[in-house]
């Protein structure tokens, strides 16, 4: 078990230096991918920012508690983004050209395979501005700093990100049944935007679909509601935990259920 | 007239087939268009709910409720990318061979985009906006909106897709610079979201941006025309407003044209 | 364990399709459709095959050729029917199965394309566990039999077709593997591309024992590689041999045209038509009369004869011909395998009317 571990992980890290030395000859695409979603998050922010000129708060969330929960979300998002973001070629191109074939060929773990061809480097946007802004709301005294709550932090952030890869994971393995699930992968990714605001301000049929079938109020607002106003650990970072758990596995068998049908292309 | 429609329409045609195909994408395809639409509604409602005063920046909450509607599906129909086609017509050589061919590449790309925009403008967009005039009659407990008022409003929804096509025609001259055309839309869809009032009413930034902003095509893209819908703007003040679109469209398009140039005398040179 | 590396039985393969209607009507129809569409890739094929044989497996586009050979190589599941590759089921125990197959398919790289291509050998290495010993000797050899070392150094996305190629191989050979995959290898090479791959192939194979199934559209890598071949039609198989003894059952077809010095006057003419009618008789009248082709082709400068030497021999028609007219010179030209296959096709068409 250990020796297995071990060959994965140095067969990750040469993975990953593959992939960066491929992308080490296109830095400007580099930098172009880094201020895209850096910008694409300046915006978000602006338009918090703009409102709160105009309210002092909104349903009792000042703007430094909004802009916490808003940067609690991108942390694991950012995290699911930088490693497990070829994903979406499965849903995308892979199982419709067939070029999926290649993982069933190697002696290795085809999800192993796929997450570790491509590092998305793009979403150290998302992480900058996640930490910072959550960096901001410690400096400003909105969340209080203990080394229990950077552990708690750590593990929902973990939970958080595998809520996310599992979400992908589910919708990219329906590309076995449907050839190409990418509109379904991009329609979730909007979805999980919900989560960047606290889920009361929604209607009652949306907030149940975003602790249920796209359970995306537990990667952000509801732990974040633990660090924000004590709320009680098991109701959020131990929901999270097990949300995560379950998700995972459900994505994980669906995932290899789909293999058994794959169909490749051409004749 | 006639001999360029026959030779382009098969192009806007084929677009609005191919949607038909994967009945998937079409569900989800609609489905997709509320959900951005619906976060910014509930988010206005809360904002509106914590606000003391009944109006923000202008705006009324039943006025800001349209506004939010109107500007998604605004700019869904007319912000029609052509530049990622561009992106990949670049990296497979298909500029240098469209160069050969008796179509001017241009206005494939742009009879391309007519078919998407006219299949949006049915799918949904059609339907929110009969959905949100008896939403406004019966609810908000508005006036439905007076034949003259709608007619503007179309005619400014046709310029605002030929400025934000002639300006992605520009844009997507780009691809002759950089390859990575999708990091690049990723940056001009969050500014955008900015300059066209997608995002939130021009009203709502600083005095000095705001006046910046009236500088901008961008603005006309989805400000322009949802302000028209909602009546913000006196009759000369509409004629104004259309007539600075139709500049812009000419403005673009010459640029366009500038650029294409340029771009055609690389190509011969060094090759597509 | 049986002494069949590879046992394919009543392997059957169906694919589902949504329908698909054509035209604007069409497409909204399609909408609201639910019609599903049955088709089999594969139908009931069977065959063994044993270790260190070399087998050509073709059939015409569509025929099911590769859905076989991504069965046996575990990408696809069979829909019934059993694959057993070196006592593994495939699809069932597809790592194990791995690091006994190597596979190359013509118009996919399994290289990495924006690395230069030594860099693909390390990791493939890594993943297939390949120790340094055997890892320098392996490649040593394919640096031999494939002159990879010109453009070992390039980035993959920068060699041309034939370097792919021979790149690739070495790839799908590096673990070693017991069986070897080859899906159209030589698809768009030169001939001199062509004649080093198959080379090349040859060497592995003497050298490493390894079985190779390869598919093809071009026969001479059948004919220069293979000890025997299978043939696919519609997801059939319609025939399985070694390849002497598919020459031995129809092989036997023979052309001759004979120049001739001047052209036939109209006499010599009239008496090359009858002595046509005189051989078609005895064709009949013969025995066994196997219903060979029989043919006169009365050309620009030449008369060409096609017949089958179970009714003639070469001698006696040459004895016919040159005593009718003045001939300057003559061409024999016996069955090539294209037309073999092509006849093989034919008569199973007409079985199936």
């Amino acid at each position: 078990m250990i020796k297995k571990v071990a060959r994965y992980l140095s067969l990750y890290r040469i993975f990953v230096i593959q992939y960066v030395k491929t992308m080490m000859q296109s830095k400007v695409d580099f930098f172009i991918g880094l201020g895209g979603f850096l910008i694409s998050q300046a915006a978000g922010l602006a338009f918090l920012y703009l409102v709160f000129e105009q309210i002092p708060s909104m349903r009792e969330w000042n703007l430094e508690q909004m802009l916490f929960i808003y940067g609690f979300a991108q942390v694991p998002r950012g995290l699911d983004h930088l490693l497990t973001d070829n994903i979406w070629m499965v849903g995308w191109q892979m199982v419709i050209k067939g070029t999926f074939d290649k993982y069933i060929l190697r002696p290795m773990n085809i999800f192993f395979q796929i997450v570790c061809e491509k590092v998305q480097f793009d979403a150290l946007g998302e992480l900058l501005v996640g930490f910072a802004l959550v960096g901001w709301a410690v400096s400003k005294g909105t969340v209080e700093i203990t080394p229990i709550r950077v552990l708690f932090f750590a593990v929902s952030v973990i939970a958080g990100a595998v809520i996310y890869t599992s979400v992908k994971l589910i919708l990219a393995s329906f590309a076995f049944w449907l050839k190409d699930s990418s509109a379904i992968m991009t329609t979730a990714y909007e979805v999980a935007d919900f989560a960047k605001y606290p889920i009361e301000i929604y209607a009652k049929p949306i907030q149940a679909v975003l602790m249920t079938i796209l359970p995306f109020a537990f990667v952000a607002y509801i732990p974040s509601t633990y660090f924000l106003i004590d709320a009680n650990i098991w109701r959020t970072i131990g929901a999270e935990c097990a949300v995560a758990l379950v998700i995972w596995i459900v994505a994980y068998k669906l995932f290899q259920k789909g293999l058994t049908i794959y169909e490749s292309a051409g004749n | 007239m006639r001999k360029f429609f026959k030779i382009y329409w098969p192009f806007a045609l084929n677009y609005i087939k191919s949607n038909f195909v994967y009945k998937g994408r079409f569900y989800l395809f609609i489905l997709r268009k509320f959900l951005g639409m619906f976060i910014y509604y509930y988010l206005w409602m809360a904002i509106y709910a914590s606000s003391a005063s009944d109006q923000l920046g202008g705006f009324t909450r039943s006025e800001m409720i349209l506004y939010v509607f109107m500007s998604y599906t605004i700019s869904d129909m007319v912000m029609v990318g052509i530049s990622s086609e561009i992106g990949s017509d670049v990296i497979d050589g298909n500029v240098a061979m469209s160069l050969i061919k008796p179509i001017n590449y241009r206005m494939r790309l742009v009879f391309q985009a007519l078919g998407v925009m006219l299949y949006r403008a049915v799918v949904p967009s059609l339907f929110i906006w009969i959905g949100l005039e008896i939403y406004k009659a019966a609810y908000l407990g508005m006036a439905v909106s007076n034949p003259l008022t709608i007619l503007a409003t179309l005619c400014s929804i046709v310029f605002s897709f030929f400025i934000f096509i002639f300006f992605d025609y520009c844009f997507g001259m780009l691809a002759f610079v950089t390859t990575y055309i999708f990091g690049m839309n990723i940056i001009k869809n969050a500014v955008l979201n900015f300059l066209t009032g997608k995002l939130m009413p021009i009203s709502f930034f600083p005095e000095i941006l705001q006046k910046v902003f009236a500088f901008l095509p961008f603005s006309a893209i989805t400000y322009v025309p949802v302000m028209i819908y909602l009546g913000k703007y006196s009759g000369l003040q509409v004629l104004f407003q259309l007539g600075k679109q139709v500049l812009w469209v000419g403005i673009l398009y010459l640029l366009g044209s500038f650029l294409w140039k340029k771009v055609e005398k690389r190509i011969v040179i060094l090759g597509g | 364990m049986s002494e069949n590396l590879i046992e394919l039985k009543n392997v059957r393969k169906e694919f589902v399709t949504a329908k698909h209607y054509p035209g604007f009507k069409g497409a909204v129809k399609s909408l609201f459709s639910k019609e599903k569409i049955r088709k089999t890739a594969v139908d009931n094929v069977s065959f063994a095959i044993k270790e260190g044989e070399m087998v050509g497996y073709i059939g015409s586009n569509g025929a099911g050729k590769s859905t076989t050979i991504k069965m046996m190589s575990g990408i696809l599941t069979p829909t019934s029917g059993s694959c057993l590759v070196n006592g593994l089921e495939p699809y069932k125990e597809r790592k194990k199965n791995a690091k006994n197959i190597g596979v190359v398919f013509g118009q996919r790289t399994q290289l990495w394309w924006d690395l230069p291509l030594g860099e693909t050998y390390t990791v493939l290495k890594e993943i297939y566990e390949v120790s340094d010993q055997d890892f320098t000797e392996r490649m040593a050899f394919f640096q031999e039999v494939l002159n990879l070392q010109d453009f070992m150094h390039s980035t993959v996305r920068t060699l041309s077709l034939g370097q792919r190629m021979r790149a690739d191989l070495a790839a799908a050979l590096l673990h070693n593997p017991k069986v070897l995959y080859l899906d159209e290898p030589t698809i768009g090479l030169d001939v001199v591309v062509k004649d080093r791959i198959r080379q090349a192939i040859r060497e592995i194979n003497q050298k490493y024992n390894t079985t190779v199934i390869l598919t093809t559209h071009d026969l001479n890598d059948i004919e220069e590689l293979c000890q025997r071949i299978i043939i696919i039609d519609a997801g059939k198989k319609i025939y399985d041999a070694k390849l002497n003894q598919l020459i031995k059952d129809y092989g036997d077809s023979c052309s001759i045209s004979f120049e001739w010095k001047q052209r036939p006057n109209a006499l010599q003419m009239e008496k090359l038509q009858m002595e046509k009618t005189q051989m078609e008789k005895t064709q009949m009248e013969s025995q066994q009369n196997l219903g060979g082709k029989l043919e006169m082709h009365i050309n620009e400068s030449n008369v060409q004869v096609c017949f089958s030497k179970k009714e003639f021999t070469i001698a006696e028609v040459f004895a016919k011909i040159m005593g009718l007219i003045d001939v300057k010179d003559v061409q024999i030209k016996e069955t090539e395998l294209t037309d073999i296959v092509k006849r093989i096709y034919q008569g199973n068409k007409g079985n199936q009317v």
